[in-house]
C-alpha cells in the first residue's frame, strides 16, 4: 500500500504526510485594543519567535483550547517585527473567547492559509480597494503593504463604508492615509447621523465621483456578501474587465487545508483556491456571489 | 504470478493466522435482511464471504467516524501535542467498488496538505478483497469499479461450487499472506470462468445512460435542472446518504473539555453535507439553505468538482446511499433524469 500511496495526482508529485497538520502553535497576546463595542484587536507574536511569514489576504485558523477554532483573516503586513495583528468580531463562541482574553494569554495559530492578495499584479496598476464593515480588516493588511512600497503602485483610492459612526475601524490609521496626498480615501455610512459629517449612503454611491482608468485600475473588494453584486456592477460599469475585479470570500471553515468540505464553493475550496478570486473565476459559479 | 485456487476452509485458515498476527476486520452479518458490517473477527468461522454491501464502508477504519486530533493540557504552561494513532490492521472482505472508494479517499487526503491521521492508518493496512452478491442498487459498472487491478494484498472469486476460490495476488504482502497455505494453480477453465463471470458483473442491469468519464461535462448542463427541486423535494436532509458513502469524507471539529476543564480534546468526527447547517456562516447566512442547493450540490462533488479536481469520480456506485434512503434517492435515477431531459451534450456543446 505504501507504494500506492506515493503515486501522483495530476502528474504533481503527493505531499509527504503532515502529522503537526492540525497542530496549532503558540502565540502570545502582546496588546489589546478595543475598535469597536464589537471588533477588538489582537497584536500578537508566536511563541517560538518564528514568524508567520504570511501575505495580507492570508488567514490563520485561531484556536482558544477547549472551545475550538475560527478562521480569521490576517490584520496586518508581515514587517520585521515578527508581530502580526488580528481583528476579531464577537460572534459566537471562538470570537467570543477572544473577546476575553487579557494581554499575556496565549492563542493556537493554524496556518498562514489561502492565497492572499496577488501583489505582484497589482504593481504599476490603480487601485481602487472597497471595503464594507469588517471587510477592511483583510484590505489593512494589503493597504499596509502597498504603501510600505508606495513607489510601486500608481493611484490608490480607497472606499470604505460602515453602518455607523461607532463601527469605524482603525480610526486612527485611517486619519493617517486620509492625510496622505498620494491616497484617496472616501468613506461613507449607511444613513445620516448626528455624529457624522461625511457622505451618507452605500458605498455604491461612492462611485459616480470617481474618476478612474479603467484598463489600468484593479479594484480590489471585501465586504458582506451582500455588498459584492452591487460594486461588482458599479465595476463593471466603469469599465473594469472582470479578471481585475478581486474578491475575498468568506465561507464555514473547519480544517482551511482543503481537507474538510465546509468552504467548497462550486469546484472550488474557498481555503485553497482563494480565499481571494478573480471576478472572472467567479462569475459562473452560482455558489459564489 | 499465475492464478492460484485455494478452499473456503484454507481461506478461514489464512484468517486465522491472521488473527494470531493482529488484528483483523471482516462482514459480519448483522440481525435483519441483508444487513452486513465490517468488524472485528474473533473467530474466522464469523467471516462472511458472500454478501451484497456493508452498511457502512471501510473508510471507518481509516478515517473513523470520531477521531481526536490534539490532546491539549491548560494550566500555566500549557501543552499541546498531536494524536495520530494508528495500527496494523487486516481488512477482509472488500468488494472491488469499496476499493475504489478508498483510492479515492487516498487521493483526497494526500493532495495538498497531507493528512497524517488517515494516511498512516491507511499505510499500515492490508487489504483482502472479495468478490460480491450484486443487488438491485448497485452500479459499479457504470462507474468503472466492477474490476479493479490494485489496492489489494489478495484478491478472491468464488468458483462456482462456492466451495473453492481463485486467489489474484495484488503485492507482495500478498504473497506473504499465501505463505503456508495450501493452493493449487487454478486450471484453463477455471480461469476462464473468471472472465465470464466479470462479464456478467459488468452487463449488470441497473447504470447509467452515459459513460462515467463525460459526467463532468454532462453536468454542466445540468445547473439549472428542475429535476433537482423534483427529487430534494422528498428529501428529509438527514445525511444518511453522506455517512454511509465510501466516498463522502467531510468533517467537522469539536473540542471537549474533561470535567475538571484542565485537560481536553479536539475531534473530528463524519459531517455531511446534505445537512442544513453544513454551508452556515456565524452571521447567519446559509450558502446552501435549501434541499434543493443541497442535493444538487452532493451530485456535484461527486461527478463533476472533484473529479475534475483530482481526474476521478466520487462515486463507486456502490448504491449505500439509496440503500440507506427512506425516500430511495437514487443516483442513478436522478442522473438518468437529468440526461433525459437535458441531453448529453451539456452547457458547453448543448
Ligand atoms: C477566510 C476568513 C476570514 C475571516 N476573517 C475574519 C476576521 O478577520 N475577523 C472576524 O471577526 N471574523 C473573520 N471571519 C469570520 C469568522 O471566522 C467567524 O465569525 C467565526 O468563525 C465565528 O466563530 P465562532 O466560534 O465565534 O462563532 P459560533 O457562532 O460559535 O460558531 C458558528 C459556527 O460556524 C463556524 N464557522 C466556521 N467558519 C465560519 C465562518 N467563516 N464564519 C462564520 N462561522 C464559521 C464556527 O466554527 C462554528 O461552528 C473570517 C472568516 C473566513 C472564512
Ligand atoms: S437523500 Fe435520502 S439519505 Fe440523503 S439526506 Fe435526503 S433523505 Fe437522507
Ligand atoms: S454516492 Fe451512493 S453509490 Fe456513489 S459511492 Fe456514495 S453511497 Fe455509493
Ligand atoms: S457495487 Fe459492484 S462491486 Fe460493489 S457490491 Fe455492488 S456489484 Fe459488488
Ligand atoms: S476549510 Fe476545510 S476544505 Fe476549506
Amino acid at each position: 500500500m505504501a507504494d500506492q500511496l506515493s503515486t501522483t495526482v495530476h502528474g504533481e508529485a503527493q505531499h509527504p504526510p503532515q502529522r503537526d497538520l492540525y497542530l496549532p502553535r503558540r502565540a502570545d497576546i502582546l496588546e489589546i485594543v478595543e475598535e469597536t463595542p464589537q471588533e477588538r484587536l489582537l497584536r500578537l507574536k508566536m511563541a517560538d519567535g518564528v514568524p508567520l511569514g504570511h501575505k495580507p489576504g492570508q488567514f490563520v485558523q485561531v484556536c482558544c483550547f477547549g472551545i475550538g477554532e475560527a478562521p480569521i483573516s490576517m490584520a496586518s503586513a508581515a514587517d520585521a517585527s515578527g508581530t502580526f495583528d488580528l481583528c476579531v468580531r464577537r460572534v459566537g463562541n471562538v470570537t467570543g473567547a477572544l473577546h476575553k482574553t487579557v494581554v499575556g494569554d496565549t492563542v493556537g495559530i493554524r496556518g498562514p492559509y489561502g492565497n492572499g492578495f496577488p501583489l505582484e499584479t497589482l504593481a504599476d496598476r490603480d487601485l481602487l480597494i472597497i471595503g464594507g464593515g469588517i471587510g477592511l480588516v483583510p484590505l489593512r493588511g494589503l493597504i499596509q503593504a502597498i504603501l510600505a512600497q508606495r513607489e510601486l503602485y500608481r493611484k490608490v483610492t480607497i472606499l470604505y463604508g460602515f453602518k455607523r459612526p461607532e463601527e469605524m475601524l482603525f480610526r486612527d490609521e485611517l486619519a493617517a492615509w486620509g492625510a496622505r496626498e498620494d491616497v484617496d480615501l472616501r468613506l461613507t455610512i449607511d444613513r445620516a447621523h448626528p455624529d457624522w459629517s461625511g457622505h451618507v449612503g452605500v458605498i455604491t454611491t461612492l462611485f459616480p465621483d470617481l474618476a478612474l482608468d479603467a484598463a489600468m485600475t484593479k479594484a480590489i473588494v471585501v465586504g458582506p456578501p451582500i455588498m459584492y453584486q452591487f460594486v461588482i456592477t458599479e465595476c463593471r460599469l466603469k469599465g473594469i474587465a472582470d479578471e481585475n475585479i478581486l474578491l475575498s470570500l468568506e465561507r464555514h471553515m473547519k480544517c482551511g487545508v482543503g481537507k474538510c468540505g465546509h468552504c467548497q464553493i462550486n469546484g472550488k475550496y474557498c481555503c485553497l483556491d482563494g480565499p481571494v478570486f478573480s471576478f472572472s473565476e467567479l462569475k459562473y459559479l452560482w455558489e459564489a456571489i | 504470478m499465475t492464478l492460484q485456487v485455494i478452499s473456503v476452509a484454507e481461506i478461514r485458515g489464512l484468517l486465522a493466522q491472521l488473527m494470531e498476527q493482529g488484528r483483523v476486520v471482516a462482514p459480519h452479518k448483522r440481525p435483519g435482511d441483508r444487513q452486513w458490517a465490517f468488524e472485528d473477527l474473533t473467530d474466522p468461522a464469523d467471516a462472511v464471504l458472500q454478501y451484497t454491501t456493508t452498511i457502512i464502508p471501510a473508510k471507518k477504519y481509516a478515517f473513523p467516524p470520531k477521531e481526536t486530533l490534539l490532546r491539549y493540557e491548560l494550566g500555566q504552561a500549557p501543552s499541546v501535542t498531536a494524536v495520530v494513532d494508528s495500527e496494523p490492521l487486516v481488512l477482509f472482505g472488500v468488494h472491488t467498488c469499496d476499493l475504489y472508494g478508498l483510492t479515492a479517499l487516498d487521493t483526497a487526503f494526500a493532495d495538498h496538505f497531507a493528512d497524517a491521521n488517515y494516511l498512516e492508518k491507511r499505510a499500515k493496512m492490508r487489504i483482502i478483497g472479495i468478490e460480491c452478491v450484486p443487488d438491485e442498487w448497485c452500479f459499479c459498472a457504470s462507474m468503472g469499479t466492477a474490476t479493479i487491478d490494485s489496492g489489494y494484498e489478495l484478491f478472491l472469486t468464488p468458483l462456482p461450487d462456492e466451495e473453492h476460490y481463485i486467489v489474484e495476488v495484488g503485492s507482495d504482502a500478498g504473497d506473504e499472506m499465501l505463505k503456508g497455505i495450501a493452493s493449487r494453480e487454478a486450471t484453463a477453465g477455471e480461469v476462464s470462468y473468471l472472465k465470464t463471470h466479470l462479464n456478467r458483473k459488468i452487463t449488470q442491469e441497473r447504470h447509467l445512460d452515459s459513460d462515467y468519464t463525460a459526467l463532468p461535462l454532462l453536468f454542466t448542463g445540468f445547473a439549472e435542472s428542475p429535476v433537482w427541486e423534483k427529487w430534494a423535494e422528498k428529501c428529509y436532509g438527514c445525511g444518511t446518504c453522506n455517512l454511509t458513502c465510501p466516498t463522502c469524507f467531510c468533517w467537522d471539529v469539536l473540542d471537549e473539555m474533561g470535567l475538571a476543564l484542565t485537560t481536553g480534546e479536539r475531534r473530528r468526527e463524519w459531517d455531511g453535507c446534505m445537512l442544513e447547517g453544513f454551508a452556515r456562516v456565524a452571521t447567519g447566512e446559509n450558502f446552501r439553505e435549501n434541499r434543493t442547493e443541497r442535493l444538487r450540490h452532493r451530485f456535484f462533488r461527486k461527478y463533476a468538482y472533484l473529479f475534475t479536481r483530482y481526474g476521478k469520480p466520487y462515486c463507486c456506485g456502490c448504491g449505500r446511499c439509496v440503500r440507506q434512503c427512506l425516500v430511495k434517492i437514487d443516483p442513478v435515477g436522478v442522473i438518468n433524469e437529468l440526461i433525459a431531459a437535458h441531453g448529453k451534450g451539456g452547457a458547453l456543446i448543448g
